[in-house]
């Protein structure tokens, strides 16, 4: 196996970091950083009204992308929409129909897999804002190298060296009371995919061999979100007894 | 990491932190029960889930919530709410409440209200208002009268300083018995305050430094325990007195 630039092995992450409730005015924000590439979202919402195009019984989300540097071009119309796709089939939009949500994500450093960061960090924030949702929702990203070998969490000079890669989005493993084992007629949640972006040629087995991968590791991310919201209130005590 | 979440029973995942889309009760296991869901959680076929980060809560015999804290407020009946009057329709204050719609106040909706002595109310005025109807789809609707048709003390807040907050905070200052920020604070200052379910809070006393000095106390209490709060406002009561 070859060795990667940072000295990871193929299936390791990153150091993940997300940090809640970062913004005063913002009705939700969060900040997730994936080692060098961090984002910052901010949820406001829901407010009243829709926009002309969306379904008034429904509510709508709205999603505005700013880079870190240049102007905002085609790359970040195509991420609007990824992001506004992924939000809309997470939440539960038939609890306010008629408004609203506007989610804002900027863009503080990129150093590779910067779609996946933004939706966690979306997801986060959302969660933040307490937007009613189905389940969370879980991004991670895979390359496909030259020997059919698969490598998570790619950073910036993986991505231009690779062929091929895709960015994955899967629902997040939840605590159930039911016993798994009577229900096993049903896949279980997390087998399920939300969103899938794949950049480059690669053959079918090797998607297959990505979401496999992606899947496995996305239980990782999903345990870390689920204690980042879980550490939030005991460390929210701390901080205001300053 | 499967294995252990095979065999939680329901008594497991109440005061804890949930997520959304953990399950929380198996509607298959409890046949001939009635239970109701407060906010937070949802029916999906056979099992209870959660919509909202935040703790679960079980409230015997049959009550099941999550307690989270949010900026936003999502409107329920016979809440009292504080707020801002946006717009005077020819029947309707528009009032903003931070729910996701405005919410209408009938112009008659107060003590002996007719045509003729409608109140003007400018833009800007905060109301002290009860919740009459809310449900997700329509705005909701407010009432500047209690169910008999008295005053009862809502209507117009005059001087004073309104503060936004969490509606946690705000569930916490509107608990019985009395929250321990404000008996410590009301031993040595006299002032009043209206609470709102909407995460707003209206201070006013005789003078300023007595309106700052409770506002702040209010404001730094949310995460507080009890004993950590009652020696924060002596803390700050001091530092009045020294002055």
């Amino acid at each position: 196996m070859e060795d990667r630039t940072d000295g990871r092995n193929a299936n390791q992450l990153r150091p993940l970091g997300c940090s809640r409730t970062i913004l005063n005015r913002a009705h939700g924000s969060a900040r997730w950083s994936q080692g060098n590439t961090i984002v910052l979202a901010a949820v406001y919402g829901p407010k009243a009204g829709t926009k002309k195009g969306e379904n008034p019984e429904k509510a709508s989300f709205e999603v505005i992308w700013k880079p870190k540097t240049g102007q905002i071009g085609k790359q970040e119309r195509e991420y609007e929409m990824i992001l506004k796709r992924t939000l809309q089939s997470i939440c539960l939009v038939n609890v306010h129909p008629n408004t609203t949500t506007s989610v804002i994500v900027q863009v503080v450093g990129d150093d590779g897999s910067l779609l996946p960061c933004a939706i966690n960090a979306s997801c986060a924030a959302l969660v933040d804002a307490g937007i009613p949702m189905k389940h969370l929702a879980v991004s991670i990203s895979c390359g496909l190298m030259e020997e059919g070998s698969i490598i998570l969490d790619l950073t910036k000079s993986e991505e231009e060296k690779l062929k091929a890669f895709a960015y994955l989005v899967f629902p997040n493993s939840p605590l159930s009371v039911i016993d798994k084992v009577h229900s096993s007629k049903e896949e279980p949640i997390e087998h399920g995919i939300i969103t899938s972006v794949s950049y480059g040629a690669m053959p079918v087995s090797g998607y297959f061999d990505c979401l496999e991968r992606g899947r496995a590791a996305s239980a990782a991310i999903s345990e870390f979100l689920r204690r980042s919201l879980q550490k939030q209130s005991s460390e929210d005590a701390s901080r205001a007894a300053q | 990491m499967d294995v252990d979440t095979r065999n939680m029973t329901p008594t497991n995942l109440i005061d804890k932190i949930v997520v959304p889309g953990d399950v929380v009760l198996d509607l298959t296991k409890m046949e001939n029960q009635t239970i109701k869901l407060g906010s937070g959680l949802r029916q999906d076929c056979d099992c209870i889930s959660v919509l909202q980060a935040g703790k679960l809560r079980l409230s015997k015999p049959n009550k099941y919530w999550v307690e989270s804290s949010q900026k936003r407020y999502v409107p329920s009946l016979e809440d009292t709410v504080l707020g801002i009057v946006v717009e005077h329709r020819s029947d309707n204050f528009l009032v903003d409440i931070k729910a996701p719609n405005l919410a209408f106040l009938p112009v008659l909706a107060f003590e002996g209200g007719t045509r003729r002595n409608i109140p003007k109310f400018e833009t800007g005025t905060l109301i002290y208002a009860r919740v009459v109807k809310a449900n997700g789809i329509m705005n909701p609707e407010l009432s500047c009268t209690d169910a008999s048709g008295k005053a009862a003390e809502f209507g117009q807040l005059k001087n004073g300083y309104m503060f936004e907050t969490s509606t946690g905070l705000a569930r916490m200052l509107l608990s019985s018995p009395t929250c321990p920020v404000l008996e410590a604070l009301g031993k040595k200052i006299s002032f009043e305050t209206a609470v709102g379910f909407n995460g707003r809070v209206w201070v006013n006393a005789s003078s300023p430094d007595d309106v700052i000095l409770v506002s702040n106390a209010i404001m730094r209490s949310e995460f507080l325990s009890g004993t950590q709060q009652r020696i924060m406002a002596e803390k700050l009561l001091q530092r009045l007195e020294k002055v």
